[in-house]
């Protein structure tokens, strides 16, 4: 992935390209050493039966991340996570009620409903400027509306197409993965090598600069949290038919982990560069965690201090800006008085 | 033509009016015991009532109350899982002098307060099936619990008919530390011995009751061991996503001890021949729970004859092995979401979740 940003948006090049090493290599090293450990400890939690049970939500929770990244990179927050998780499985179950010739029409209205809202969130954040959490929990509880008023919080069980699309398997692997390969690739292709997407990048980066440079700031700035939708809605079909009897609620549990692994894949909190080989791959890291945390028969409480220590260390690897932090240490004998508290 | 039409109309009507009256003339004879003299005014406060279960539950709830001719007026309020939305609601409920209502306090002791004021407004106040604390008398007229341990202890005397010589079981339940969980464990080890060994960590496998964790959570458990004879799950229409799994593994589905529903007793029927140690028993899932509650309400609230019994204990509902006291049901004309072993007719099931 070479580095094609501007330098007046990303700054030298020779600097910026150290976190991508040190994103994508961090993730690939914790996730193999997660599989070695796996290997040892419960070897059952990798193989393939396992594997193929876990895998499609891996890849669900990569194209969440995915849209989460786009958010993120413009300096935003998408909370509206599980109201648009849960609307797509929503309309994706209840309209064709089963019937399976009713269910392109019911993908065709999921995705209307998830260009509007992510219309609406873009013109909010990008154009009214309103502040990006706000806006999207604001957008989160209409949206939960929507599943309330369609489904009226009933599930129902998934039209056999769709559970054979995206439940299925084609050569042993899950139909999912493949829509979560070639989902990134798409994002992968459109942010590296296509105009538009180093321009949404280096506005990312630097919105400022961007706009001196004449580039549309806004437009791109919204179209994240259109893409965003789509992605989040594409997730949302893809549990329709991977859980066969899905609750109206789906979505609830995706919102943390979509911003876990932006954040494990070392996407800067800021806005700027994205890393989607980095989300797909954390994604599978955080899911092959709690596998491999059920493997060994850790208890509940357990699990979760687990998770939330991944995520502590992402954003402790990544967000925290440790060689200024020492920096400053050496300059200011105050800082370095708090520093020794906080050690001792 | 048109006077055969108004004659034929008129003698529509004169049956109408025959089968009203009949009909009335028969409300009067049935009215149960449960049901005073005094007129009363009745309401129903869910903490969720956001799922197919709780919607089954609310229309049952509204039939049982509709038997008796004394209950002049019925509300309903739906806390949507909010817990300060349950408090207002019982709140504004006393505050509009409701008679009697009947409580599902899913928010557990968080809304004993409430519960207590308007007991002490008068209210005759009864909450069910969720313990809220506090004690009948004092903080409420009655509390109308679940006898879970009893549900524990049915799927523990099948297994032990089905597996005399021990098994290996795998035991599913809702959020980590869930009191109904407890209890049905609890229930499970009353009936079985040493021979019986329980491979998830203790007390239970943690699903949340979501398909999609439950997912997860029995792929890791199936691929872990080997030989799980049996599942228990205290909700068997979440595990119809997880099951097919086994087929990953190239291994049957085994034994399943559970609560009904429609999907899964039509899974089973679809899956049994190619899983030759699938058997299927479960217990009613105990949405006449809610029966039990409102008939003590209006009993104390219109001074009729309280029921004689103050816990609801859920029936066997199928079994594949011996079809007592039923064979597995499926009606795959209705929706999945519905559970037969409810006394609300599964037509009137699917009318109350809107299909």
């Amino acid at each position: 992935m070479a580095d094609t940003t501007p330098q007046g948006f990303a700054g030298p090049s020779g600097l910026s390209s150290i976190p991508v090493a040190k994103g994508f290599a961090t993730i690939v090293v914790s996730t193999l050493g997660l599989i070695l450990l796996c290997a040892l400890f419960a070897p059952s939690a990798v193989t393939a039966g396992s594997l193929m049970g876990s895998l499609p939500f891996a890849a669900v929770l990569g194209i969440v991340g995915l849209g989460q990244m786009l958010v993120v990179q413009q300096g935003g927050f998408d909370l509206s996570v599980p109201g648009s998780v849960s609307l797509a499985v929503v309309i994706a179950t209840h309209m064709p009620n089963g019937n399976d010739a009713m269910l392109f029409q019911a993908v065709v209205v999921a995705v209307g409903f998830a260009l509007a809202a992510g219309f609406l969130n873009g013109v909010m954040i990008a154009y009214f400027r309103l502040n990006a959490i706000v806006a999207t929990i604001g957008m989160n509880a209409l949206l939960y509306s929507a599943v309330f008023a369609i489904s009226g919080g009933v599930p129902r069980i998934t039209t056999k197409v769709l559970a054979a699309i995206a439940g299925g398997q084609t050569f042993g692997i899950p139909h999912s993965v493949i829509f979560a390969v070639v989902i990134l690739a798409m994002v992968s292709f459109a942010l590296k090598k296509t105009v538009a997407g180093r321009r949404f990048e280096a506005i990312g980066a630097n919105r400022v600069a961007a706009r001196a440079a004449g580039l549309r700031v806004k437009r791109y700035e919204a179209m994240a949290y259109m893409m965003a939708q789509l992605l989040y809605c594409t997730a949302g079909v893809l549990i329709a038919g991977i859980t066969r009897e899905p609750t109206a609620f789906q979505g609830n549990a995706l919102l943390l982990p979509s911003v876990a692994v932006v954040v494990l894949a070392g996407t800067s909190l800021l806005g700027g560069r994205g890393f989607p080989i980095s989300v797909v791959i954390a994604a599978f890291f955080l899911n092959q965690l709690s596998q491999f945390a059920l493997s060994i028969g850790v208890p509940y409480s357990a699990q979760t201090i687990v998770q939330a220590l991944a995520l502590v260390f992402g954003i402790g690897v990544y967000s925290i800006d440790w060689t200024g932090r020492f920096k400053m240490k050496t300059k200011s004998p105050k800082e370095e008085e708090t520093h020794e508290t906080f050690d001792a | 033509m048109r006077l055969s039409m108004l004659k034929g109309g008129g003698a529509v009507a004169a049956l109408g009016l025959g089968m009203a009256l009949t009909a009335g003339a028969a409300t009067a004879q049935d009215t149960p015991s449960w049901c005073g003299p005094n007129e009363a005014t009745l309401a129903l406060l869910d903490g969720f009532g956001g799922n197919s279960w709780r919607l089954v539950t609310t229309a049952s709830g509204k039939q049982e109350a509709e038997k008796c001719p004394s209950i002049t007026e019925y509300f309903y309020a739906d806390g949507q899982g909010d817990t300060q939305k349950a408090i207002s609601d019982i709140n504004s409920m006393a505050a509009r002098g409701v008679d009697a209502m009947v409580v599902f306090g899913d928010a557990g002791p968080a809304v004993l307060p409430a519960l207590t004021n308007a007991y002490r407004a008068g209210s005759v106040v009864v909450p069910y099936r969720v313990n809220v604390g506090g004690e009948a008398g004092r903080n409420y007229t009655r509390f109308i619990g679940a006898d879970f341990v009893y549900d524990g202890e049915s799927w523990g005397t099948w297994i032990k008919e089905n597996f005399p010589d021990g098994a290996n079981i795998l035991f599913l339940s809702g959020p980590a530390g869930n009191s109904q969980g407890l209890d049905e464990l609890k229930g499970m080890k009353n009936i079985l011995d040493d021979k019986y060994t329980f491979l998830n960590p203790d007390p239970f496998a943690v699903t949340n009751w979501d398909p999609s964790l439950t997912q997860q959570v029995l792929s890791a458990a199936i691929a872990q061991h080997e030989d799980i004879d049996v599942i228990v799950s205290d909700f068997g229409p979440s595990l119809v996503g997880a099951l097919p799994v086994f087929k990953n593994f190239d291994r049957s589905i085994p034994a399943l001890a559970t609560s009904d529903g429609n999907s899964l007793g039509c899974f089973w029927h679809e899956n049994q021949a190619d899983n030759p140690d699938f058997k299927l028993f479960t217990v009613a899932t105990g949405n006449d729970n809610v029966r039990l509650a409102v008939q003590w309400a209006i009993a104390e609230a219109t001074g009729g004859t309280p029921p004689e019994a103050e816990i609801f204990e859920a029936p066997n509902f199928e079994d594949s092995t011996d079809g007592d006291p039923s064979e597995v049901q499926c009606r795959d004309d209705l929706p999945g979401a519905i559970y037969l072993s409810s006394q609300l007719s599964g037509d009137d099931q699917a009318k109350a979740v809107g299909q």
